[in-house]
């Protein structure tokens, strides 16, 4: 499905908001400071929930605390004040050792420059994504192929991650973020190594993926890229400063047309 | 009488079902080798480093281990129960005698087997009447059992019995016979001893336990008398005992060879110099051994600085790792493992480097080769210890880079 009929589709049947279950994500007054005089405030004051199903945009200039707000919700960082839920889990009371559990099991993650073992092939890379859940090697190796399969990569199981090229490598990555199937995949700036036309065709990826129920944030400087999303939060000087919601979202990115 | 435990009360614990991060071993060592095998050149350069400290403390104990092997073979095949009786000084100093009756009353020691007296003369030998020279060699008349009281060989000819000790002859030892330009016995060679030609009728082999008499020529007793005017008095006496009472043996010679002064003399055994180069070997042996732990350290430091450089480079891999849910630990774990494999690698080349260098060196020496089986053990536990010793700094500063900062872009 490609990003222009997935907004179609998602403009014809709009997403039942599951105010039942937890939202997989709910930040409460997240500040992130830096010690300097004055402290330097990446983030201040965030609030921020997202239910199962959304795809989110979060979008913001260069240095307006878009990746350090990325980085608390993956648990990579801590705040210096605020609360972070996951699933309802309260990650400030976890343990090093418990974040890396939650983080092995419900946080997927992409990134800009991919950050694929480039000796190791594409199968071997999208299975560490299961590799510190101990999922034995034999399970591991048969999820990967699936997972790979849905990225649209069943060819390429077996190419070394050097071998394959931009689109094909974030693809990989991408595979690697759900095929421990986690409650959300935060990709940071995916398709910030693409030209436009890899660009638009992982984030059609992506769009197919939430279409089938994967949580997703991704984090972009681009607005027009973030226009297209059924969310968009924007995020300047450590604060949240818009969270428009488009049900009916019409707007394409450039990169797509 | 039972106590009921406080929690028997409570309610029944809930423990709410939290993911929790696990690697399997055999993850585990596919992940902590997986440095080492993305980088194949890097990997055995560092290697090889420690491999060079692994070799030559290899090489030295082997080395050593076969040469003693080959001198306590020596040892054994020469025996230890030959006893080397000598006149030692008087308490002035002066060179004593020993009584000319000693040889009869050393015989009659009930644990000695065989003793033979040689007198050494005041008399020169030369290759002929015209050379001045006598090459430092002595003349010793002989008595004729004492080829079998040293357990001496022939290279050529044959040794003094009752005939020829009758007769101007003459048996050389091996560095007398080298020294005097007589390899063999064509053309019947003579000597000069005391202005007289003497024929020569054997050449002995080396004696190892008695070099005094690869430096000598020995003659008959009786020639000696005969032909020299010389007088016979025993200067040294070599006797075999049995080898159980040796020592209650070597503390009655003394006092039975000269009962009035058995301070005058000298009782040593010729294996125990031997057995002292052996422990002499120890000493330079230590001193290889430390120079070899010296470069087995400088192995451990390079894989330290290897591995530092590594967790330097390899920060997207560590954030990457941590975003997929490994724990510090399992960080730590992989750096280790990779530190203490590529020392092992190391270990192992060295060790058949090792092996192989003590089996060259033994071959060329004729030594018997023996490798002990716990310094190639030794080697490889150490190289592995190293490795994991060198493999902690680097294996905790990559435990500690903060995440976040590792997955940054670094473009």
């Amino acid at each position: 499905m490609s990003l222009t009929r997935f907004l179609r589709h998602r403009a014809t049947t709009p997403p039942t908001p599951q105010e039942a279950t937890p939202p997989v994500l709910e930040l409460v007054d997240i500040a992130k400071h830096y010690p300097a005089s004055p402290p330097i405030k990446a983030l201040d004051g965030v609030s921020l929930t997202v239910h199962p199903g959304e795809l989110v945009g979060i979008v913001g200039a260069s240095g307006s605390g878009k990746s350090t707000l990325l980085n608390i919700i993956g648990t990579l960082d801590r705040p210096t004040a605020g609360h972070a839920y996951i699933e309802g889990t309260a990650v400030a009371e976890l343990s090093d050792a418990d974040r890396s559990g939650l983080r092995a099991a419900r946080i997927g993650f992409v990134f800009q420059q991919f950050h694929l073992l480039e000796s190791s092939t594409a199968v071997s890379n999208v299975s560490n994504g299961l590799l510190y859940q101990g999922v034995p090697r034999k399970q591991r190796t048969r999820l990967a192929i699936d997972a790979l399969e849905r990225v649209g990569l069943g060819h390429r199981v077996d190419h070394r991650a050097a071998k394959l090229s931009g689109g094909e490598r974030q693809r990989v990555a991408i595979a690697r973020a759900i095929v421990a199937d986690p409650a959300i995949v935060l990709a940071d700036e995916p398709t910030g190594n693409l030209d436009s036309h890899t660009s638009a065709d992982i984030l059609t990826l992506l769009g197919d993926l939430n279409a089938d129920g994967t949580t997703i944030l991704i984090i972009t400087h681009d607005q027009d890229l973030a226009s297209a999303f059924p969310r968009r939060v924007t995020v300047n000087d450590g604060r949240i400063i818009d969270d428009h919601q488009t049900q009916f979202p019409t707007l394409i990115p450039a990169a797509t047309q | 009488m039972t106590s009921i435990p406080a929690t028997a009360t409570q309610h029944p614990h809930v423990e709410m079902q939290r993911p929790r991060s696990k690697l399997r071993a055999a993850d585990a060592i596919a992940t902590g080798t997986h440095g080492l095998r993305s980088r194949k050149g890097r990997t055995l350069l560092t290697a090889i480093g420690i491999s060079i400290g692994i070799a030559s403390m290899i090489a030295v104990l082997g080395i050593s281990a076969s040469s003693k092997a080959d001198l306590i073979a020596q040892i054994d095949r020469l025996g230890t129960n030959l006893l080397h009786v000598q006149a030692g000084n008087d308490l002035f100093g002066d060179a004593a005698q020993l009584p000319p009756e000693s040889p009869t009353m050393v015989r009659r020691i009930g644990p000695v087997d065989q003793a033979s007296s040689v007198s050494a003369l005041d008399t020169d030998v030369r290759r002929n009447k015209y050379v001045e020279d006598n090459n430092g060699l002595d003349v010793f008349a002989a008595e004729t059992h004492l080829y079998s009281t040293l357990e001496a060989s022939l290279a050529h000819g044959r040794f003094l019995d009752s005939q020829t000790s009758t007769i101007p002859t003459v048996v050389l030892g091996a560095v007398a016979a080298q020294r005097l330009g007589i390899n063999n016995l064509q053309g019947a060679p003579v000597v000069d001893i005391g202005g007289r030609n003497f024929a020569v009728i054997g050449i002995l082999n080396t004696l190892t336990l008695n070099p005094d008499i690869d430096r000598a020529v020995l003659i008959g007793n009786d020639a000696a008398e005969t032909f020299l005017g010389a007088e016979i008095v025993p200067t040294a006496i070599y006797l075999r005992a049995n080898p159980e009472h040796i020592e209650a043996v070597r503390d009655v010679l003394p006092p039975t060879v000269n009962p009035a002064d058995p301070n005058e003399v000298t009782v040593s055994r010729p294996s125990d110099a031997l057995e002292a180069r052996a422990e002499v070997d120890k000493n330079l042996q230590n001193l290889l051994l430390g120079l070899g732990a010296v470069a087995l350290i400088v192995g451990g430091v390079g894989i330290a600085n290897v591995m530092v450089i590594s967790v330097l480079e390899r920060r997207g891999e560590i954030g990457l790792r941590r975003a997929l849910g490994a724990t510090r630990t399992h960080i730590a774990t992989q750096f280790i493992l990779e530190s203490a494999t590529l020392a092992t690698l190391g270990g192992i080349i060295g060790t058949i480097l090792g092996a192989a260098v003590t089996y060259t060196y033994a071959t060329q020496q004729n030594w018997r080769i023996d490798i002990p089986i716990e310094a190639l053990a030794l080697g490889i536990t150490a190289a592995l210890a190293l490795g994991a010793l060198a493999g902690l700094y680097p294996a905790t500063r990559a435990a500690h880079l903060d995440p976040a900062e590792a997955v940054r872009p670094t473009t």
